[in-house]
């Protein structure tokens, strides 16, 4: 693991373990519902104040805590258009399967790549530090996957290259 | 498969078929496509022994302009026959005047299989020949002296053999020069097509010291300059990109001419086959570590104990169907 | 008035009864509005006992008058002047410094706001605010923002930042998770 890596991820860590304190809330806004409030800011008092971890200007992670629900951002790592490509096709593939995810919110918010939605109902059902290790764990293989078909695609590109050339010579 | 075929396989195995000793005739009609929207129409018209095999090709007049059907009678033969209604081109085998040797009969296969191949190799085959005559010609001058059409080179010949594409082809006096100019429907296949392109202008760096030189670049390289109807340029939508091969002398003597053409013809449709390869590749791996992640976020979800219940006597509840 | 989209009004903002106007700053304890002059006067005076070789007593002071009061503007002059000194300090000391400041009275106080600054320093640059001063959008159509985009710029900030994650993790180890729900939960920022 990369040096500056370890710090940024166990940042990261602490900061959900504390954000993901939450207790069940039903709405001031409305009778009989009971809605993720930092989505629908409707009540000012309920909004924690948001935290940034950020690792350097291309990579942070954005958690906005809320009496009952956290919204956890994260961008990804994109050094040029291809990573940036791979990002965009990547969390596109996660999104449209947010169903499976439970957790995943559908759209990333504005400057960020993913975003999850953590409510209560989610750290009722589930175990909370599991989930905290599967953002943590999902961060790192995020980049890794990324490096990785970068790599295989720059490799595919050379064979292919050559192969077509070889009969030239 | 890594590279492509050069010859149509459909009409290949088809063939083969037939000429197989003891195949009974039977009626043909098949329409079989190839790439670049060439057609091909395999069938029986008059008697079952007569096979005619068409071929629709886009730019069959710019082909002809160029020779096309000099290199296609020279290949054919006594086979062309009238051309069949909507195609360009056509040729007729006779099962029962079929060459007795078995090489025969694989070479006229092979010969037939290779008609879009033949068809398209025209304008190279023209340029081939005014390399080697504007060579001769050069040869007289001192670089200074030359006149100005041996130095200029000569005209370029283009071939637009896809609704948006081209291949031009120059030849000058040490060189031809083959431009394809190409789409990306999309920006992921430009993105790839760019870390493809590049490997492509650097393998010569690496191992491959005698490969044609290739350049790539968006707008239209200068060879094109004065051409009408050309595409791109400084930021210019559409994505079009231009692929520069320059064959050196060494790929243009008379013995390896047949198989540069050959090769060099299936580029376009070689490069893109591996950007989708490589899509398809980059998905199903997505796919697989989407599938991983769903995993990790299940072992969140705490396994719902099943405790058997018991009733205060000791007895188990059971459920009943 | 024809084009106005009623639909997307929101009524709730012309409710005074509504929760959705609710009054903040009941919530807030008091806090002396400071002008930015006297920060520019605690700055100076924070950065002379800096310059005087007391990294300890230079931090200690910044984060004692931390300006709750102060506007945005004073605020960032006075996070200028902390990331400055916690630069200063080498990863070695961290941990012992952090541990005499705890003990003393009101160090917790002390720590508590370290961690604001803490997460201000790593949040600055790009406003956590959903708003969003990136004029991109990941979830756009197309890719109609690729040229736009600046790229290789990656690693820049990457020195400050790592210098703010140490130090978070020392903070961490030391006062728990509690210090980060009492940042995320004090209406008094920084």
């Amino acid at each position: 693991m990369s040096q500056s890596l370890r710090p940024y991820l166990s940042c990261v860590r602490s900061t959900l373990t504390a954000a993901l304190s939450l207790s069940n809330f039903a709405s001031q806004a409305a009778e009989r519902h009971n809605v993720p409030e930092i989505e629908a800011a409707s009540s000012p008092e309920l909004l924690l104040n948001p935290l940034t971890v950020s690792r350097n200007a291309e990579e942070r992670v954005l958690v906005e805590p809320s009496v009952n629900s956290v919204r956890v951002s994260i961008r990804i790592k994109q050094a040029d258009e291809i990573e940036h490509i791979l990002v965009h096709k990547f969390t596109r593939f996660l999104t449209q399967r947010a169903e499976a995810f439970f957790i995943l919110r559908r759209k990333a918010v504005p400057g960020y790549d993913i975003s999850f939605l953590i409510t209560n109902l989610h750290t009722e059902e589930m175990l909370k530090h599991k989930l905290v290790d599967f953002i943590i764990e999902f961060m790192e293989e995020v980049d890794k996957e990324i490096s990785e078909m970068k790599l295989f695609l720059n490799a595919r590109a050379r064979f292919v290259a050559e192969s077509f050339l070889t009969p030239f010579d | 498969m890594l590279l492509l075929d050069y010859q149509n396989v459909l009409i290949e195995s088809l063939l083969k078929d037939r000429f197989a000793p003891g195949a009974t005739p039977t009626s043909i009609d098949q329409v079989v496509s190839d790439f670049d929207n060439v057609t091909f129409h395999i069938s029986t018209p008059e008697s079952k022994t007569k096979i005619l095999v068409s071929l629709a090709i886009k730019c069959y007049p710019e082909l002809a302009k160029y020779g096309a059907e000099e290199v296609l009678q020279r290949e054919y033969g006594s086979l062309i026959v009238q051309p069949e209604n909507g195609y360009d081109f056509s040729v007729q085998v006779d099962l029962e005047q079929l060459p007795s040797s078995d090489e025969e009969k694989t070479e006229l296969i092979r010969k037939i299989s290779l008609l879009k191949r033949n068809a398209m190799a025209a304008p190279f085959e023209q340029a081939f020949d005014e390399f080697a005559s504007l060579q001769e010609q050069a040869r007289q001058y001192t670089s200074e002296s030359a006149p100005q059409g041996v130095r200029e080179g000569g005209t370029v010949r283009a071939i637009h053999y896809r609704e948006e594409e081209a291949i031009y082809i120059k030849a000058s006096h040490d060189r031809v020069t083959v431009i394809f100019s190409t789409i990306f429907r999309e920006e992921t296949d430009r993105v790839y097509g760019k870390v493809f392109l590049q490997e492509f202008v650097d393998a010569r760096k690496r191992g491959v010291q005698n490969a044609p030189q290739v350049l790539a670049r968006d707008d239209p390289p200068l060879e094109l300059q004065g051409i009408p109807g050309l595409k791109g340029g400084k930021g210019a939508e559409g994505g079009v990109t231009y692929v520069t091969f320059v064959l050196f002398p060494r790929h243009l003597t008379p013995q390896r001419r047949a198989e540069v053409i050959s090769h060099i013809q299936t580029f376009r449709d070689y490069f893109h086959y591996h950007i989708k390869a490589s899509k398809a590749y980059i998905h199903s791996r997505m796919r697989r570590r989407t599938a991983d992640f769903l995993q990790v976020l299940r072992r969140a979800r705490p396994e719902a104990e099943e405790k058997e219940r018991k009733t205060a006597s000791g007895r188990t509840f059971t459920v009943k169907s | 008035m024809a084009d106005f989209n009623w639909r997307t009004l929101n009524i709730d903002a012309l409710d005074p009864e509504s929760a959705y106007n609710f009054d903040l700053t009941t919530l807030t304890p008091e806090v002396q509005p400071v002008s930015s002059s006297d920060v520019q006067t605690l700055s100076g005076q924070v950065r002379q006992i800096l310059r005087g070789g007391n990294a300890e007593a230079a931090l200690r002071g910044a984060l004692e008058n931390a300006p709750y009061g102060a506007d945005e503007q004073g605020k960032a002059m006075h996070l200028s002047v902390v990331t400055e000194v916690l630069g200063q300090i080498r990863q070695a000391e961290m941990t012992p410094l952090l541990q005499r400041m705890y003990k003393d009275d009101g160090g917790s106080e002390l720590c508590d706001t370290l961690m604001k600054y803490l997460y201000k320093g790593m949040g600055q640059g790009h406003p956590s605010s959903a708003s969003g001063s990136k004029n991109l959008t990941p979830q756009a159509t197309g890719f109609s923002q690729v040229g736009g985009r600046n790229f290789g710029g990656g690693e820049g900030g990457g020195q400050a930042m790592s210098v703010f994650l140490s130090w978070h993790e020392k903070l961490v180890e030391m006062v728990g998770p509690g210090s980060i729900v009492r940042v995320m939960s004090d209406r008094r920022t920084v």
